[in-house]
């Protein structure tokens, strides 16, 4: 049998699907005054995706086109930097933090650094406003900004 | 009858409405125009933050129906001057939309869609006023085991017509509903599927869900475009801006038709604009076009497609404000974002809430006639849009999405959760999924389990209750018969035809 991205995803949803079936069998009950409660209906959705996921794993369909290693790695430097900007949104504040992330996106969707400089300062200081003042948001102004003021 | 219509308009009149119904207009067609936002995204993006403006569920709305319907009309711009449709529903509309362009007609084309999407979208919003009642009527005597079976059907519905691929649209679908599952289970109290987070215990938070499934998985996506450069061509000049009358009425009969079928297809659950896009222009093809000019930048081609996407975007209205079922997968999240509310859409809804639904069918038609006034002569203004860089809207995209979800509960850990939903919608992309039916099978999840436990609490767990009446007989039958059609269809007529390969918006 041909490795088609179809079949691994096949066999990665029958996973799940047992996951999900184990899971619901382990529930406890205390007491339920209906009939069904609340196994039945993610089992039977666990049998479901179990049969679809066999009818992959069987007919796969065309392979897509993944990315390259190049860009695989600027996807994975992309989600980097979108998980460093959740961690520093309330360590450093909003502005603060979402000026580097901008400057460093902008820099990784081919802008020069005078660009994503400027896109940054604009991008974070403006939108600081907008969601602050415009709708009423209240964003995290960050612990060193507090201290030093 | 018309009764909710009238208070409907009176809501719809009000300053704030009026404005809102604007804003959504504007916002949606400049969403809708830039390049790789859809409706979808663009309601997933600006739905937090219509949020944060504390507006009553009517006029919130008004504000989401107007993005919708906008962003519908924006999408066009891309396709029509860079070949690059901006949404799946505006595919068919690069046909003959591009080659117009490139005749020097690109100002005309723009007009004539806007003209077209206004005839398509009126004809549409005229059956939603008259129909939608009505179906109300018949959807009263809905019981749960009724709403099981139709949800049962708009899902088999879904499968066959929506996306590539029916296995993996119904995979979709599955997945959908098992995140719905996430949480406290209403009936008992035990929790399912939280793995002891507190965060999880009230479910994964709509908001979470869609800004993370379209937002964060496109921002992923734009990257393998920027990389393939496949988007970033020269817009051409735009000629005339206007459409002369002659030109608008050579097109008025593709106009009519492809709005009628735009709506029938609209009204059908889980069909959306691309699906009336390609069954209209198809349809166009074989009744007018006699000396082979569509393709080549025939205005009728062109007509056709628009009107009709227009058509079956008000037309997808009908069985969510009537039934709780949405025609499409932005119907979805209007769904979710009236759930939000604590309105569940259905029968009751014209009765109990006419405010609601009237005041949405009223903006419907104050929203259309707007778009026709600002895309007619700022049609030039808009495709400007489409030069904004991909290094100022991403990094764009990505302060809306974190700030969307921020500003829920002042929490991180949403943000974490976004984030992992984000790659799981970017993955599901890249495998070949259509993302509408996973949104579908999200917002529908709840209330299949809850009816079908409603259900089997009155029978007493007797599960012929489910296919007892003659009504969920019929949809079960009506569910099976669109499951096996496409499969047999092709055997009796040995003629297979083209299958559809865009993904739905």
């Amino acid at each position: 049998m041909r490795i088609a991205a179809d079949r691994l995803l096949g066999l990665a949803l029958i996973g799940l699907a047992a996951f999900v079936a184990v899971q619901a069998v382990q529930l406890e009950v205390p007491f339920s005054y209906e009939p069904v409660g609340p196994k039945a209906f993610p089992l039977g959705l666990s049998i479901l995706l179990a049969g679809l996921a066999l009818a992959l794993v069987f007919k796969p369909g065309a392979d897509g086109d993944w990315p390259h290693r190049a860009l695989a790695v600027k996807l994975l430097l992309v989600l980097g930097l979108l998980l460093a900007y959740a961690m520093l949104f309330t360590r450093l504040g909003y502005m603060p933090a979402s000026l580097l992330a901008v400057v460093a996106l902008a820099r990784l969707f081919d802008a020069s650094w005078l660009q994503a400089l400027i896109a940054g300062a604009l991008l974070a200081v403006g939108s600081y406003f907008l969601f602050t003042s415009g709708l009423g948001i209240a964003l995290p102004t960050g612990r060193w900004l507090g201290a030093v003021l | 009858m018309f009764d909710f219509l009238i208070e409907g308009f009176g809501v719809a009149l009000s300053p704030l409405n009026l404005g809102l119904a604007f804003l959504g207009a504007l916002l949606g067609t400049l969403f809708g125009a830039l390049p790789g936002i859809g409706p979808i995204n663009g309601i997933a993006i600006l739905m937090p933050l219509a949020y944060t403006l504390g507006l009553p569920a009517e006029s919130a709305l008004i504000l989401l129906a107007g993005i919708y319907t906008g962003a519908e009309y924006g999408g066009r711009m891309s396709s029509i001057l860079l070949n690059v449709p901006g949404d799946a529903g505006a595919v068919m509309t690069t046909l003959d939309g591009h080659p117009l362009a490139k005749k020097g007609l690109a100002g005309p084309a723009l007009g004539l869609s806007a003209v077209s999407s206004f005839v398509g979208a009126t004809i549409a919003i005229l059956g939603l006023t008259l129909f939608a009642p009505l179906l109300a009527e018949v959807a009263v005597m809905f019981g749960p085991a009724e709403f099981f079976a139709l949800m049962v059907f708009a899902f088999a519905s879904m499968s066959v017509m929506m996306g590539k691929d029916p296995v993996k649209t119904a995979i979709g679908a599955v997945l959908g509903v098992l995140l719905a599952t996430v949480g406290v289970d209403s009936g008992t109290g035990v929790l399912r599927y939280t793995f002891g987070m507190p965060e999880l215990y009230d479910g994964i938070d709509f908001v979470v869900m869609i800004i993370g499934l379209f937002a964060i998985s496109e921002i992923l996506l734009m990257l393998e475009h920027a990389n393939r450069k496949d988007a970033d061509g020269d817009i051409p000049p735009l000629g005339r801006v206007f459409v002369s009358l002659k030109e608008v009425l050579y097109c008025k009969g593709a106009m009519g038709r492809s709005g009628l079928l735009g709506f029938i297809i609209g009204v059908l659950p889980g069909t959306g604009a691309s699906v009336a896009g390609a069954v209209s222009y198809t349809t166009e093809k074989r009744l007018s076009d006699k000396e082979g000019t569509f393709g080549s930048g025939d205005m009728r081609g062109l007509a056709a497609p628009e009107a009709a996407n227009n058509a079956s975007a008000a037309g997808s209205f009908v069985p969510m404000l009537t039934l709780g079922i949405p025609g499409s997968g932005t119907t979805a999240v209007l769904l979710g974002a009236l759930m939000l509310y604590n309105i569940t859409p259905g029968p009751m809804l014209f009765t109990e809430r006419p405010e609601v639904a009237g005041g949405l069918i009223a903006s419907l038609y104050i929203g259309n006639l707007v778009l026709l006034a600002l895309n007619l002569p700022l049609a030039g203004v808009f495709a400007r849009v489409l030069t904004i860089p991909r290094w100022v809207l991403v990094p764009a995209i990505a302060l809306l999405a974190f700030v969307g979800v921020y500003q829920l509960h002042s929490d991180l850990t949403a943000i974490y959760l976004m984030l992992i939903i984000g790659v799981f919608g970017y993955l599901l992309r890249k495998l070949g999924f259509s993302l509408a039916p996973v949104i579908l099978g999200y917002v529908l999840g709840g209330l299949m389990e809850q009816n079908l436990r409603r259900a089997l609490s009155i029978s007493g767990g007797d599960v012929g209750i489910l296919w007892q009446s003659g009504i969920s007989l019929g949809l079960w039958l009506a569910a099976a018969a669109l499951l096996v059609l496409p499969w047999l269809l092709p055997k009796l007529l040995a003629g297979n035809a083209p299958r559809e390969d865009v993904e739905d918006g």
